[in-house]
């Protein structure tokens, strides 16, 4: 029953009411959940976004639109500002000592980076996966699901166990740890591991779901179990991938952006578009000259 | 063909002069080295003979369970006193010493840390007889000779201790912990304290247990502070204190072959508590790196 109500609950609440209610209490919140309309949710606009790390220029001037429910992936070249880009959907590059961003990034038409928009929240709305699979050490399988909803007090006692199990059957994990929920999710193997920080991210009811190289630090078989689940999440989660397996971002995504490095060794975006159409017959020559395999 | 096989079985097995002469001073080396170390343990194994020998005709159960005034003398009050002012020296700079580590990991600037960090230096250099001084100079006239002043002296020197611990073993929880609490939208004091502290704590509670055993051999500031009693004092830390330490000091001067065998004696117990805190901690570090 708590995982039917999870389940709904993500449909029907648009990230715009998320993160318009700064300080909602939560039965209000759960009321405004039930008004909201069906089918709100999700569309990422990048408008002129820079990043920089101090005085250097990681990114440079990206816009880029990332459709709702769909998954777009990120390639390029190594140093190109892949992975910077990424973080700065979720406000996680701002933690860096000397980090900054410039331009605005609407989900739903609300700019996460304007002054009423608390970073905590925009973190809630945004989840994030990253490269290595990082489970909390000191927590068991079930405590690194609820983690976020324990620490953000999103969700009452009761509710709990429905949502791990929930976000766990969501991430094709429940099957191989439904037995053993108390053991610490270190314990588990590194394609499980990552498998359990996708559950830990869902389990908090993001909009946006962003990948950063998931499968970098997994063998091939781990890989594609994590591939059919980025295809399945994305029934309900937009989804920005980055990758530097150009055939993944063929096998999972819709949409393909590709970024190059400038002289400054800024990274920018080259051109975007339908994947399939990115991998047969791009614009630009640089786009053909990288997925053909001639540089980068 | 068979020329360059035989060219190089004789490149391995024949050793030039050059490498003979690096395998005579490999072995000279050796020696000299082991030579070293066995005379680096032998103080150490002969003051510890030398203690066990003198202490163990003292160790009876009248040493351990009476006063220094009782028919049958011991140093119960030395070992009651030494147990309560480490116990709230850690009590009172444990909870300060932790936060600021905490501080300086999770939350303060670059610029901060680095005045942080210099001061934890100077306060790590502050000799106890200064910290003694000091607390016999400020504290010991308005509270008299008292186990607060010896508390508060001790505090001086377990303080920066347990801040660098705190902030040595915070150092060591990888940045994508935090950045996984981060993303999740855990605000930054939950992160720090739910999943920074919380996966450092064996490596905390570490640094308490080793300031403790530092406050419980500290002499000269007790000798200023605390004094030494031959009452009993349980916990009225207002007035003067027994203390092991201050037992060992004042008994070797003393004139008489049962306080010089009693100083040895509690010299040896001082020993065995310092050697059981550093087993313990060890095989709590040893513990949480295979777990």
């Amino acid at each position: 029953m708590a995982a039917e109500k999870h389940k709904a609950e993500n449909t029907t609440a648009g990230a715009k009411d998320e993160l318009a209610q700064a300080s909602a209490r939560p039965a209000a919140q759960a009321a405004q959940r039930a008004s909201a309309s069906e089918g709100d949710g999700g569309r990422l606009t990048l408008e002129n976004v820079s990043a920089r790390y101090g005085t250097f220029r990681a990114v440079k001037d990206v816009t880029l639109a990332v459709r709702p429910k769909s998954v777009t992936a990120l390639i390029g070249p190594s140093g190109c500002g892949k992975s910077t880009l990424i973080r700065t959907i979720n406000r996680m590059h701002e933690t860096l000592p000397g980090a900054t961003v410039s331009g605005s990034i609407a989900l739903d038409g609300v700019d996460l980076y304007s002054s009423d928009v608390d970073p905590v929240r925009a973190r809630r709305v945004v989840g994030m996966v990253f490269q290595k699979p990082n489970p909390f050490p000191t927590m068991s399988i079930s405590e690194n699901v609820s983690s976020g909803l324990r620490l953000t007090g999103g969700a009452s006692k009761s509710e709990i166990a429905g949502i791990v199990e929930d976000s766990l059957r969501r991430a094709a994990l429940w099957d191989e740890v439904k037995d053993k929920l108390n053991q610490p999710g270190t314990s588990l193997s590194g394609g499980q591991q990552q498998r359990l920080c996708i559950a830990r991210t869902i389990a908090v009811k993001p909009r946006v779901v962003l990948m950063d190289e998931p499968c970098s630090a997994l063998d091939p078989v781990a890989t594609l179990k994590i591939e059919e689940l980025i295809r399945d999440l994305a029934a309900e989660y937009t989804i920005v991938i980055v990758t530097h397996n150009m055939q993944q971002a063929s096998r999972v995504s819709d949409e393909t952006a590709f970024f190059s490095m400038d002289d400054d060794r800024a990274g920018y975006l080259v051109e975007t578009g339908p994947t399939a159409e990115m991998f047969t017959n791009p614009k630009q020559a640089l786009t053909e000259g990288y997925i053909q395999g001639r540089f980068g | 063909m068979s020329m360059p096989e035989a060219s190089i079985a004789k490149l391995l097995t024949q050793p030039t002069s050059g490498e003979r002469a690096r395998q005579r001073t490999n072995r000279v080396m050796r020696v000299l080295v082991g030579v070293a170390a066995f005379l680096a343990i032998l103080p150490l194994v002969a003051l510890i003979l030398f203690v066990l020998l003198k202490a163990v005709p003292f160790l009876v159960p009248s040493f351990f369970f009476n006063n220094p005034l009782d028919q049958e003398p011991g140093i119960l009050n030395a070992i009651v006193g030494s147990l309560q002012l480490s116990g709230l020296t850690v009590l009172i700079s444990g909870p300060i010493g932790i936060a600021g580590g905490v501080y300086l990991s999770e939350f303060a600037s670059p610029r901060v840390v680095a005045i942080g960090e210099t001061a934890i230096d100077v306060m790590l250099g502050v000799p106890s007889i200064v910290a003694g001084v000091v607390a016999y100079l400020i504290l010991v006239p308005v509270l008299g000779f008292s186990g607060w002043a010896a508390v508060a002296a001790l505090s001086i020197l377990t303080l920066p201790i347990m801040m660098r611990s705190t902030q040595e073993v915070l150092r060591l929880v990888p940045q994508a912990i935090r950045e996984a609490s981060l993303a999740l939208g855990v605000p930054v004091w939950k992160t720090a304290l739910y999943v920074s502290v919380r996966t450092a704590l064996p490596g905390i509670l570490t640094g308490v247990i080793l300031a403790f055993s530092r406050a419980l051999g500290e002499t000269a500031p007790l000798l200023m502070t605390a004094r030494g009693t031959n009452a009993e004092n349980w916990l009225d830390f207002s007035t003067t204190m027994n203390a092991m330490p201050i037992v060992i000091y004042q008994y070797s001067n003393a004139a008489s072959d049962l306080l010089i065998g009693q100083a040895w004696a509690t010299a040896l117990i001082l020993m065995v508590i310092a050697l059981t805190i550093n087993v313990l901690v060890r095989g709590r570090t040893v513990n949480s790196r295979t777990a």
